[in-house]
């Protein structure tokens, strides 16, 4: 029997059920958190009372309904404690990335006017102390971690605990008032302002209406229902929206509960321990693990190698059969599963971006059921989802109940725009009436997306529609179709397909350093650096042959005719990726149009000359060269192979 | 060959608000007059200094000039042949190193000397042996008592582990960890005793610039955090320089200068022993 969700036209607000959850469960586990290698449980009392405290104490210190709180820091309690805090004011809330530039920060919270910020720790405060005078309207820095805090006496800094037991003492002198604060904010009120992931420019603020997030939650459970039963495990970031819909969203409606891990390096182990009923990651990090996976056999002997090998084969073999192999479970998957983690997992996500069909069976073969869903910020994340009924590697599920979906301007293959809506949606963005009417007409939003529906109803994302390119001669081609089709190759990390325009396709591809450096061991190849090995000829020759094959899938139109291996890996800091790690086709074009110029150029060496910077917002110059290569359609020699 | 090269176009400023709320209070360790002799070979000729409470010192000097030997008498490995040492009020001829270890007085070493087979947790745990009262029997059976302190212990060795931010090595043998990491083990064995001095013999040595950014933020944040005193052999000019408030300069055996790094900086027997002086 699933369980009964709250009533989601009475708990319309988060804090509401949170307040639901807390009257009613009381000693239930809510959350856990590990700290000093220990796992700290907290009920959903203790929830409530952490939320209720540091409401109490941000409204007494000035902040009221309507403002913007800003949020930064590593996933935890602290985190979850300060939204809902700030929400139960009737305060708006943005959440920033933790590896988030100043420059981010003050852009956003300028525009926002946003009066006072949680930042878990010294890293975090600095930034906003960094800010000097364009920190403008924030009032109050709120820290946890007291760390390295010693040194500041800025008088808008506090402490979390502090104010936690300023909270307590006013709850005492007047028990009536947190409740007053949380009845005072309606399902219309705006909960979060999210920042949509801005492929093209600045980030943009999505304002979420707290009944329409509570709404669109309880809607996606039907699809994928969960109870008290469940466990999640915070690895996400946690302003991403699909991160807001499970750890806060599935979280209090449907009391999953929901662990911390210690920190990012630990997240793998601390999984294992808790063993998950649910997740979702991201394809990239699915693509991670398998090519870890594949890493560590390659050190393995040369059984482990043969039982892997033919494991996986016997798996991927009764998967096309739509059964499940016993004696592959049994010697290997059964092993890898508790390793990873899974060994308790009822259903899985995937989504964000495409991902290679190998992976993909992998993760099913295993026996993670592995479901693809399809959404945006805009839209409350997901509203699509596979119903895993059968295996499907292309498409993103039908969509869920009430979501209206359609394709616009479709061509003579059915693909076209992606626009759609459903009574849940944002409200608009913050302060940006232009970019809201730019996405949104007539009450549909335009996704951007290029897809197609088949026979069944199903949803397939090819591209985003401006990205569909088409040759000099005429060739439409999807470059991230391509990209995603090199990518599963385990050697290559990063790729961007070019073409637009031009007379054929190139590549400028980034190795992917943890599998090629060990494959380069094994060839007893010597190297320094990621610079260094990208210039290996044996490395050229390697990735030659993996793009050689990849071109025998692709019409004769479409092959890549010539690469280079990029000198550096694609990075979100110097701008080239977004935050979720997509490819920023306008920043790459750019930044490298001398090597794209090469690429189509004569000559076999590309010159580059470009400015990185580093992690602590310094900035430097790289001069790099690198050689071109050219693929014939042909199949490369076999390479000798590793180990 | 793709030549990549990386051109800094200058650093950041520290951040507006920062204080140093640091104090550093009276002489807590002393040596007078201290010789140590290996056979015909003067290691320490009539060396004298003293270390403040909640100090950065530094020793520094160029190889063989006995910088080690004085870290080794001040936690009582060499006896000095001549001299005194003074500590927590008492006058000593020559430090014992139970008596050093057991009165707050830690040290890592030159050449890292951790228990390679066991994990990072159990090498902590090894610090905090000292402080450990229950006999054998109860440890047997890890009951009552021994559990009880056990369970302190370890949590303390937690703390230690939060602060280093050690967390994803926590048990993994430390022979399989790589040198940098393996360094800050060792420098986690030491805080786990819970000292007030603590003596680190090159915590730098053989680090890229990476790993010693790293060590010496930790350095600074033992001495600011904790108000732990810190005696610091180091051959970076550069870490010794920004890190510490005191530097004694040894030479052959010899104290040559003794002072602020500015001080030190300018001296002119430092910049000779340095650079090197023709002798006659």
């Amino acid at each position: 029997m699933a369980y009964e969700y709250p009533d989601a036209s009475v708990y319309d607000t988060l804090p509401k059920l949170l307040r639901y959850n807390a009257e009613r469960f009381p000693n239930d586990v809510a959350l856990r958190e590990k700290d000093f290698g220990v796992w700290t449980e907290f009920t959903w009392a203790d929830y409530l009372e952490r939320v209720r405290n540091l409401a109490l104490a941000l409204n007494e210190a000035g902040l009221v309904k309507g403002d913007v709180f800003s949020i930064i820091g590593d996933n935890n309690v602290d985190w979850i404690c300060a939204e809902l805090a700030a929400q139960s004011v009737g305060a708006m809330t943005i959440g920033f990335y933790r590896d988030v530039l100043e420059d981010e920060i003050a852009y956003l919270t300028g525009y926002s006017a946003a009066r006072m910020a949680y930042a878990e720790d010294q890293e975090q405060v600095d930034k906003f102390l960094n800010l000097g005078d364009r920190a403008g309207t924030i009032e109050k820095i709120i820290y946890s971690n007291t760390r390295g805090m010693r040194k500041f006496d800025d008088p808008r800094i506090v402490s979390f605990d502090d104010l936690v037991a300023r909270g307590a003492e006013i709850h005492s002198a007047s028990p009536e008032l947190f409740d007053q604060m949380v009845d005072a904010v309606t399902g219309e009120d705006i909960a979060i302002l999210c920042t949509t992931s801005g492929t093209t420019s600045n980030p943009k603020l999505a304002e979420l209406p707290h009944g329409n997030f509570v709404r669109h939650t309880q809607l996606y459970l039907k699809h994928d229902p969960k109870d008290s039963t469940d466990e999640y495990v915070s690895v996400l970031p946690m302003p991403w929206i699909m991160e807001q819909v499970y750890t806060i969203g599935f979280g209090l409606n449907s009391r999953m509960k929901v662990s911390f891990p210690e920190n990012e390096e630990t997240a793998m182990s601390d999984m294992r321990e808790i063993g998950p009923t649910f997740l979702l990651l991201a394809p990239r990090v699915l693509e991670q693990i398998a090519a870890d996976m594949r890493a560590r056999v390659m050190d393995a002997g040369p059984l482990t190698q043969w039982i892997f090998d033919k494991g996986v084969e016997m798996g991927r073999e009764a998967l096309d059969k739509g059964g499940k192999s016993w004696l592959a479970d049994v010697a290997l998957f059964s092993a890898l599963r508790d390793r990873l983690g899974f060994a308790n997992v009822r259903s899985a996500a995937t989504g964000g971006a495409a991902m290679g069909p190998d992976t993909f069976k992998l993760f099913l073969a295993m026996g993670v059921p592995l479901k693809q869903l399809y959404g945006q910020t805009e839209l409350l994340g997901a509203y699509t989802l596979q119903d895993g009924k059968e295996i499907d590697v292309d498409t993103v599920g039908v969509p869920f109940e009430g979501c209206e979906v359609k394709i616009i301007d479709a061509d003579t293959d059915g693909v076209g725009e992606i626009i759609t809506r459903h009574p849940n949606m944002f409200r608009g963005f913050h302060k940006n009436e232009e970019a809201t009417k730019e996405d949104m007409k007539d009450g549909w939003m335009h996704t951007g997306d290029a897809g197609f529906f088949d026979d069944k109803g199903r949803l397939t994302v090819i591209d985003r529609v401006k990205d569909i390119a088409q040759t000099r001669t005429g060739t439409k081609f999807s470059p991230q179709y391509i990209e995603n089709k090199l990518k599963f190759s385990p050697y290559i990390g990063e790729a961007v397909i070019l073409g637009a325009d031009r007379d054929y396709l190139t590549a400028i591809i980034c190795i992917r350093f943890s599998i090629v450096s060990k494959w380069a061991e094994k060839a007893r190849i010597p190297f320094t650096s990621y610079t260094n090995l990208s210039d290996r000829p044996e490395i050229y020759e390697l990735i030659r042959s993996e793009i050689a094959h990849v071109n025998e899938s692709l019409p004769d139109t479409q092959k890549i005719r010539k690469f280079l291996l990029l000198y550096k890996e694609l990075d979100a800091d110097d701008g080239e990726l977004t935050r979720t790690r997509k490819v920023r086709r306008s920043v790459v074009s750019e930044r490298y149009g001398p090597i794209i110029e090469a690429l189509y150029g004569e000559g076999d060496r590309a010159e580059m000359n470009s400015e990185v910077t580093f992690e602590d917002g310094r900035k430097g110059n790289i001069e790099a060269s690198m050689h071109i290569e050219k693929v014939d359609g042909a199949a490369a020699p076999e390479m000798k192979k590793a180990g | 060959m793709a030549e990549a090269q990386v051109i800094d176009s200058g650093g950041v400023n520290p951040p507006s608000g920062s204080v140093d709320t640091r104090t550093i209070g009276d002489p807590v360790l002393a040596v007078e007059n201290i010789i140590v002799k290996f056979g015909g070979v003067t290691a320490i000729n009539d060396v004298s200094f003293d270390v403040r409470k909640g100090e950065i010192r530094a020793i520094i000097g160029p190889n063989g000039a006995g910088k080690s030997s004085m870290l080794n008498v001040l936690n009582g490995f060499y006896k000095p042949r001549s001299g005194q040492i003074k500590f927590a009020g008492k006058t000593f001829p020559s430090m014992d190193p139970y008596y050093a270890a057991s009165h707050g007085i830690a040290r890592t070493f030159q050449n890292i000397a951790l228990f390679r087979g066991m994990s990072t947790l159990d090498n902590l745990m090894t610090g905090r042996l000292l402080k450990m009262k229950s006999n054998f029997f109860w440890q047997c059976l890890y009951f009552g008592p021994a559990q009880k302190e056990e369970l302190e212990n370890r949590a303390h060795v937690e703390r230690v582990i939060d602060f280093l931010e050690i967390q994803p090595i926590r048990r993994t043998p430390v022979g399989r960890l790589p040198y940098g990491l393996q360094k800050r083990v060792e420098l986690g064995r030491a805080l786990a005793m819970d000292p007030d001095i603590l003596l680190l013999d090159e915590p730098m040595a053989g680090m890229n610039v990476e790993e010693k950014e790293d060590m010496s933020r930790f350095i600074m944040d033992v001495n600011e955090e904790f108000g732990t005193t810190v005696i610091l052999i180091e051959h970076d000019m550069g870490v010794v320089m920004d890190l510490s408030d005191r530097v004694v300069v040894l030479d052959y055996g010899v104290k040559i200068a003794d002072g602020t790094p500015d001080e030190v900086r300018a001296n002119q027997n430092v910049i000779d022993a340095y650079l090197g002086v023709s002798h006659d």
